[in-house]
């Protein structure tokens, strides 16, 4: 509304490497797409979740969680594709920077999902962002990824005793985190896991914005030529222990 | 952004541009200076981006137009642009009917005139000029009454204009604003009395107050200027900085402005049928909309002490803010909480932002938008703004039993997320005793609906938590949310041949059988052996399992397999089944199921028909008044329908503003081929016709591509056509099922009308009915609720004088009627389309008053 303030060709900051066009095809893309990338997650943060807030600004067609690529499990971000492109700008101006699962997400446009995007782009799976964080981060698995190797290393060095991931204290003591005081990193994490879940990565069908168009994309498309990965799921009760995930592995 | 850019942009705030100083006659002088010096090179410029400022920043106008005086003491010639400027903008605005621009370039006006850049004069020519536009609207002979809402729009914009000029106004011209005065009370005196009772945010407002003298919104402005008038035109909501420099500005040169003119309204013979009226006035209303209606839910005692047109003025400055800064969080909340005026305003603003969020039909924008704006005031203002929230929450749940339906809803929507971005805190103790009320009572089916939402937005334990100073609240928690399969084999539960079935339909989709496979498997296996009961439940109940995992899961499922389940359902009355198969499986978690039916509609599975015949299923009848599920349900299908009109509409437009392009380009292509077919040239020194053959084929292939092109867009246009006309009549079958479905329901249980005629009397029912046959309604509420109840009021305390005495039946039909009155109000504009039917086949005489009547206040159609 106002452009006193605004500039409002200026869409998003962010330019995506992995873009193959120009510039200008860039901006046309953020200009006209009416997917928009969520950013700043909680691991923990479930579809429908994100499909309760974001459907407030309007009809989503799809979801799709940003994954792990080596855990397969969601990582922080996702994208969300609406129908229509006055619904993502909607989503865009008021969802971004509120809250949800009690971190402050971040909502902006984006040039359009293709298949592999859903995959972090870290050199240990996840996010680019969560390998150099220095900060404990409950909701995104700890500390950042090198700085849990330093640990790591360092307890090689050491014997803590006991359990030695419960000496490490965090860095930044989260807010309102979801920790229990006296637990262990693990012990409080459980309803997490239990709703945790992965997806099937290769079953995104192709893109058409029409609502009408729903019905004939079903018919059209040949999904029985299509793989099928089964999802896999992390049955409740296996998974305790899966928190500390990135900080054991190694070990 | 160049410096006198920042200070015209920031004049009036604390801002480092400024220094420390707050003082607006500094602000002026510096900003004045700066301008002074740019003139000269940077005229053109500082002319647009002034006249950007006026209208997005209409609450520093009186700052801005003390500017332009002071200008036009240097510089005639810029003052005169920007006068002539305002004047084409305005019409500009007329001419669209931009209420907005116009309201503000008429303050701006107003306020030139005070620093002696306008003659008075003029402006009063422009308040005639609206006068009258208004006055032959209204005029039965010469106008078209049902126009009403856009004279009442020009009458409000004069009289708003009155706390910016009125003293200056009655100084200069006290003859000429005295007739205008006079002309306003007497256009009040022929047009009517606009009653919208069905945009009232309260139930009990059209009855308790219906006819006794209840102020329009116009009326009430008229009120308010005249206190103003009688107060002598003194305000503290107006800044008036063109006093401090009075004696400077009296020697400008007032510049003239020319005449402006309102577009006609369609004039129409006053035998207007009601029918032809009540589209009319629907489409004026939709364009000349009433900014605000006011909520008044905080006592006296507790609001700001503010005069009337003090109230008015800030209500306008929070609007502009709001409408402007729309997307611009930061600037938004600044604005909100800075305004130029010298008294503290947290009620009424809290009060303007629930009413914007709460108003009816719809708010201007998504009522997420207001969310945002309480967030980013609470944060901007933490001693102050939440308790203020807080306490608008508790004024409005008070009043919850009287609160429109949609106004419920979004208040419940509202305060989920609200309290999801604040950690969940809220006193829940104080609300405890809903769970002494009957489960149909409103407050309580307002906490339930308001944790189920933060529910999902969260998670179960979470919510759970955070009532943990009201534990008997967890009651009100939704189930926690598996999935209800039929042929789990956890636990022990007997393994039946359909069990086994289902693990057979488990393993083909395991190990990626076609869909094609499946069917054959059905054909072949299942439907013949089983019938199709078991086959449908097999089917959807081992389907809706293998998606059960996420919305993505769902999705997969019914992309790969809908073929499958279209086969099995291919009429309404099976589509039923299959809704009530999902209904089943998830019945502990309402918004998977929601999800699943939505998705099922949008890939055409089952029709929006046999939502709607779901919904109106006697299992979900039953909880009308106790859950928002099945609304919820309800509006997604008709959303979703509607939702695919409004995308055809918006594309069969942007194609048809294509097509003359290619026409044109079409035939421009096409001539010039001609041309040069017709052309003579010499080949070999022979005339030949028609130019060199190299060029000549060029044209023919773009002379071919044009036309092919225009042939493309018209058959696309023709196929977008067609496909709307479909949409429309999916449409037109939705809505009269939906209003014979309610009409059903509701002749079933509403009592006779003799006994009912009015929604007080149905309140009233069950007193009666209680004080004749106790033993009655005693057998009719056995569940735990009400014994409670029973109990709590005879210990007295607070639920026995607070308890709620409507019955169930009667709180049955309330609720009932209150969604009738949302849907029509919600879509009026598309069952406007089919109202003639409507009436012939349901809106028939024998219908019940009650029901008529919240058709027609959701319609805003009078009845006679």
């Amino acid at each position: 509304m106002a452009s006193l303030f605004k500039d409002p060709s200026k869409l998003s900051a962010y330019r995506d490497r992995r873009f193959t066009g120009s510039q200008e095809e860039f901006e046309h893309a953020l200009q006209t797409s009416t997917t928009v990338y969520v950013g700043n997650m909680s691991f923990y943060t479930t579809e429908e979740q994100v499909y309760e807030i974001f459907s407030r600004a309007g009809e989503i067609k799809k979801i799709i969680m940003g994954l792990d690529k080596n855990t397969k499990t969601p990582c922080g971000f996702c994208f969300v594709l609406y129908y229509s492109r006055e619904d993502s700008e909607d989503s865009c101006k008021y969802i971004s920077g509120t809250i949800l699962d009690d971190r402050p997400i971040r909502v902006d446009f984006d040039w359009g999902f293709q298949e592999g995007r859903q995959w972090g782009r870290g050199r240990s799976g996840g996010q680019v962002r969560d390998e150099y964080r220095t900060d404990y981060d409950p909701a995104r698995g700890g500390y950042g990824k090198l700085v849990q190797r330093e640990l790591e290393a360092q307890r090689q060095l050491v014997d803590y005793g006991g359990d030695s991931l419960g000496s490490f204290p965090p860095v930044i003591t989260p807010q309102y985190g979801r920790r229990g005081g006296s637990h262990g990193h693990g012990g409080s994490y459980r309803r997490d896991y239990q709703r945790k879940r992965q997806r099937d990565d290769d079953l995104h069908g192709h893109e058409t914005s029409k609502r009408t168009s729903d019905h004939e994309s079903r018919r059209s498309s040949d999904y029985d030529s299509r793989p099928d990965k089964n999802p896999r799921f992390r049955e409740s009760g296996d998974s305790d222990d899966d928190e500390e995930d990135g900080l054991k592995r190694r070990t | 952004m160049s410096s006198w850019k920042n200070l015209l942009l920031r004049i009036g705030d604390k801002s480092h541009e400024y220094g420390t100083s707050t003082d607006f006659k500094d602000h002026i002088e510096t900003c004045f200076s700066a301008l002074r010096r740019e003139l000269e090179h940077s005229e053109k410029d500082i002319l647009d981006f002034l006249v950007q400022c006026v209208e997005q920043l209409p609450h520093k106008i009186p700052l801005y137009g003390t500017l332009v005086g002071l200008m036009n003491l240097e510089n005639e010639d810029f003052a005169r642009k920007v006068v002539e400027n305002t004047q084409t903008n305005l019409q500009d605005a007329l001419d669209s009917g931009n209420c907005n621009r116009i309201r503000i370039l008429m303050r701006f006006l107003t306020v030139l005139m005070c620093s002696k850049v306008l003659q008075s004069s003029c402006l009063v020519v422009a308040f005639e000029t609206l006068l009258s536009s208004a006055a032959t609207t209204v005029d039965e002979e010469k106008g078209n009454p049902s126009w009403q809402a856009c004279a009442d729009f020009y009458i409000t914009c004069i009289l708003s204009c009155l706390p910016w000029g009125g003293a200056e106004l009655v100084e200069q011209v006290p003859e000429e604003i005295e007739r205008v005065m006079v002309g306003v009370e007497a256009y009040l005196s022929i047009r009517r009395h606009a009653s919208d009772r069905g945009l009232s945010f309260f139930e009990d407002d059209d009855e308790a107050k219906n006819g006794l003298g209840e102020k329009d919104f116009l009326e009430d402005l008229w009120s308010r200027i005249q206190d103003l008038s009688n107060n002598g035109w003194k305000l503290d909501s107006v800044p008036r900085p063109h006093l401090s420099f009075e004696a400077q500005l009296v020697s400008g040169k007032s510049h003239e402005f020319g005449p402006i003119s309102c577009p006609e309204q369609l004039h129409s013979p006053s035998t207007l049928s009601g029918i032809t009226h009540g589209k009319q006035k629907h489409e004026a209303e939709l364009k000349y909309p009433q900014r605000i209606r006011r909520l008044n839910i905080f006592p006296a005692s507790k609001a700001e002490d503010l005069q009337p047109i003090d109230r008015f003025v800030v209500e306008e400055y929070l609007l502009d803010v709001l409408f402007f800064f729309n997307g611009c969080r930061k600037e938004c909340a600044a604005f909100m909480v800075g305004l130029p005026v010298p008294f503290r305003y947290e009620y009424l603003m809290a009060e303007t932002i629930f009413s914007q969020l709460l108003l009816l039909p719809q708010p201007p924008f998504r009522p997420m938008y207001y969310t945002l704006v309480i967030i980013d005031l609470c944060k901007a203002l933490p001693g102050a703004f939440p308790a203020v929230v807080a306490g608008a929450v508790r004024a409005l749940f008070e009043k919850i039993a009287d609160l429109d339906m949609e106004c419920r809803t979004r208040l419940i929507l509202w305060f989920s997320h609200h309290l999801s971005n604040f950690q969940f805190i809220w006193p829940w103790e104080e609300w405890a005793y809903v769970l002494d009320l009957p489960k149909w009572a409103p407050q309580r089916v307002f906490v339930q609906e308001v944790l189920e939402r933060e529910v999902r937005l969260s998670y179960w334990d979470k919510v759970k938590q955070s009532v943990e100073n009201a534990p008997g609240l967890e009651e009100l928690l939704p189930p926690k949310g598996g999935p209800n399969f039929r042929f789990s084999v956890d636990g022990d539960t007997e393994r039946t041949e359909q069990h086994a079935l289902s693990a057979d339909l488990s393993n083909m989709v395991k190990g990626r059988a076609t869909a094609r496979e499946i069917i054959s498997w059905i054909e072949e296996s299942v439907f013949p052996l089983h019938g199709l009961e078991v086959t449908l439940k097999v089917v959807l109940q081992t389907f809706l399992d293998i998606g059960s995992k996420s919305f993505t899961h769902l999705i997969t499922v019914l992309e790969r397999y809908g073929q499958v389940i279209a086969k099995i359902c291919p009429d309404q009355d099976k589509q039923v089944m299959l809704i009530a198969e999902v209904g089943y499986y998830w019945k502990n978690n309402a918004q998977m199921a929601a999800i699943a039916i939505d998705r099922m509609m949008g890939y055409r599975l089952i029709s929006n028909l046999a939502i709607v015949r779901w919904v109106f299923s006697a299992e979900n009848i039953e909880q009308f008044h106790t859950s928002d599920h099945p609304w919820e349900v309800l509006r997604n299908t008709v959303s979703k329908t509607y939702n695919r009109i409004s995308d055809l509409r918006k594309e069969i437009s942007s194609l048809q503003n294509g097509i003359v392009p290619t026409e044109e380009a079409a035939t421009k292509a096409k001539a010039e081929l001609e041309a040069a077919e017709a052309k003579l040239t010499l080949v070999d020194g022979e005339p030949v016709l028609g130019e060199n053959p190299v060029k000549l084929s060029r044209l023919k292939l773009r002379a071919e591509k044009a036309k092919e092109e225009e042939v493309s867009i018209r058959e696309s246009l023709e196929a977008k056509e067609a496909l709307l006309a479909r949409a429309l009549d999916e449409n037109e079958a939705l809505f009269l099922a939906l209003y014979k479905n309610f009409s059903n329901v509701l002749t079933e249980r509403l009592p006779d009308a003799s006994r009912a005629g009015t929604l007080s009397e149905l309140k009233s029912v069950r007193a009666d009915s209680m004080s004749v046959d106790l033993e009655e309604s005693s057998a009719m509420e056995v569940d735990n609720e009400n014994e409670r109840q029973q109990k709590s009021q005879s210990n007295g305390g607070r639920t026995s004088s607070d308890g709620y005495n409507i019955g169930e039946k009667e709180q049955w039909c309330l609720s009932t009627l209150g969604y009738v009155k949302a849907f029509s109000r919600q879509y009026a504009s598309e069952i406007w389309l089919y109202i003639e039917k409507l009436d012939v086949e349901v809106l028939t005489e024998n219908v019940h008053p009650l029901f008529r009547k919240a058709v027609y206040c959701g319609l805003r159609r009078t009845i006679n």
